[in-house]
């Protein structure tokens, strides 16, 4: 199967108690790899106020995961949350194909300039060269 | 004189300058405007970038305003989107 990068983002319900989210957190790690996925990295956000209420609450604890795999660890992930009470909200982003679309847009780009800049090099040099003869 | 004045009202095409009506005062905007694209990469996560581009009411801005390309307009839309159903961004504030 493919290998895919997917951001998983949760929000958990700002009321538990940090325990509780850090377990939580060991618990989808744990689960990432078991189903064969590779977790890339762990970012625990923290508390932000949220732009608008959910479940009456106005903050949330954000937490990121970056995850290899082949999409099979995200639908088991993506299960589990759901029936999650402490999780109020969850999304996935599948992020490899931008990020690659992204490199090749710089790759042409720093192609472009460094063409520019040889080309402008070398015209530079044609004109020294004109200029010295005239000189001569 | 009368004839020039509409000519220069609807070359909306030629120079790229052109009028935009709303109400009853014509408000003058630029087509394209060089600086200010958008990154190679993205990230629905970078509310501060994508807050320039969400106005107090929490609409998107409309290409007309923002000056920025139709492609990255597309990412753009996505992006704040994402970052909405998180509660990143309002989907409206008053």
């Amino acid at each position: 199967m493919a290998k895919r990068t997917y951001e998983v983002m949760y929000i958990v319900n700002p009321d538990t108690d940090a325990d509780k989210i850090e377990k939580l957190n060991e618990a989808v790690g744990k689960l990432i790899e078991k189903e064969g996925g590779e977790v890339v990295r762990m970012d625990d956000i923290g508390i932000r106020n949220l732009a608008y209420p959910i479940q009456k609450k106005t903050t949330g604890h954000y937490v990121l995961f970056e995850v290899d795999g082949s999409g099979q660890e995200i639908l088991e992930l993506e299960r589990r949350m759901r029936v999650n009470d402490l999780i109020i909200r969850f999304v996935t982003v599948r992020v490899d194909e931008d990020r690659k679309k992204a490199d090749k847009i710089r790759a042409k780009r720093d192609a472009r300039l460094e063409k520019r800049a040889s080309f402008r090099a070398s015209k530079n040099e044609q004109r020294d060269s004109a200029e010295e003869q005239a000189e001569g | 004189m009368a004839d020039q004045e509409m000519e220069v009202m609807n070359d909306r095409d030629g120079l790229g300058v052109g009028e935009d009506v709303i109400g009853d005062r014509p408000k003058r905007y630029q087509r394209r405007r060089s600086g200010n694209g958008l990154p190679d990469y993205l990230d629905w996560k970078n509310v501060d970038l994508l807050r320039n581009f969400v106005p107090e009411r929490g609409k998107i801005m409309p290409r007309r305003i923002s000056g920025i390309t139709a492609k990255d307009q597309r990412r753009l839309a996505k992006a704040i989107k994402r970052a909405r159903s998180m509660a990143m961004l309002p989907f409206v504030a008053d």
